[in-house]
């Protein structure tokens, strides 16, 4: 038996081929940006205990206001729910972030739980992508604030949306990354639709 | 189409978001098992159907995925306000319970 290795959701897009430098040709412009860690997690955002220990684990604060997110260098945390966050991770630090955690929330009533897994994120950019968000959702992401994280419809399936730089950020299920990449391609394809190369963060 | 506001996520929302719930605040039986079919088949099936304001559940599926109380009148459609589900309760006892 080889060692199990983690293979992208849009692998068989083979996007990495195609990917090209930005530029004026295509009015949407989108990658995956895959291998990402995702941890999952619980507790009580009124527990004064439990958000302290979080915070000081994660490195910085836990967002307790609904729908934000904090971030640091390498990491993100977006709320989702009262009790539920979301942690983003640089590849391959999900594994110590997730026992930095456990053992900061020992004797805490939380949940931590590695996803990584279970995600992928889609960097969405260009002169059109609002556009093709107002496609494919029903959130006005025309306000969607810089520090903000929304959860929303997008076709069948939900995605959590924010912004970053001059783009979106998307972070969908992997069961549905099929699914929701066809979907923004449809809805960019009369806009010119890029595959762009290094897609920032 | 109606556009929520989510207690939990603090904004209004559209209706695609949300799934709906049922009737608010059903009790359970404290003791199941001493019911009989009827009272059981009451609790479990019979609902309330008024025409006019009706506390309901929804659930923000495809956001925070927590279920809020809405008070809605099945007539006309208006919306009275939405609230967690424990000060929901409370507002609900305060007029009454069941109008």
């Amino acid at each position: 038996m080889s060692e199990p290795v983690m293979r992208s959701p849009l692998h068989s897009f083979g996007l990495a081929s195609q990917a090209r430098q930005i530029d004026d040709s295509c009015g949407v412009w989108a990658n995956e940006i895959p291998y990402l860690g995702y941890i999952s997690l619980r507790g009580d955002g009124r527990d004064q205990t439990f958000v302290t220990a979080a915070s000081n684990a994660l490195g910085v604060p836990l967002p307790l206001q609904s729908c934000t997110l904090s971030s640091s260098n390498d990491l993100k945390v977006l709320w989702l729910s009262p009790d539920e966050w979301m942690i983003v991770a640089a590849p391959g630090q999900a594994n110590a972030l997730r026992s930095c955690l456990q053992q900061a929330l020992a004797g805490v009533r939380s949940q931590v739980v590695d996803n990584s897994g279970g995600y992928t994120k889609i960097f969405l950019g260009g002169s059109k992508a609002l556009d093709v968000l107002r496609h494919v959702s029903v959130y006005d992401f025309e306000s969607l604030q810089p520090n903000r994280v929304v959860g929303t419809t997008f076709g069948k399936s939900s995605a959590y949306v924010f912004r970053q730089g001059d783009g979106y950020r998307l972070i969908v299920r992997r069961s549905f990354a099929d699914y929701i990449w066809r979907y923004l391609a449809r809805a960019a394809t009369p806009y010119g639709f890029g595959i762009a190369n290094a897609a920032p963060g | 189409m109606f556009v929520f506001f989510c207690p939990h996520c603090g904004e209004n929302r559209e209706e695609e978001e949300f799934g709906y719930g049922g009737e608010a605040f059903i009790p359970r039986p404290s003791a199941p098992e001493t019911l009989d079919d009827d009272a059981w088949g009451d609790y479990l099936f019979m609902r309330k159907n008024p025409k006019g304001w009706h506390w309901e559940m929804w659930s923000h599926n495809t956001g925070c995925r927590k279920f809020f109380v809405v008070k809605r009148n099945t007539a006309t459609n208006a919306i009275a306000g939405s609230w967690t589900l424990s000060d929901g309760r409370k507002a609900y006892d305060a007029e009454g319970g069941a109008t």
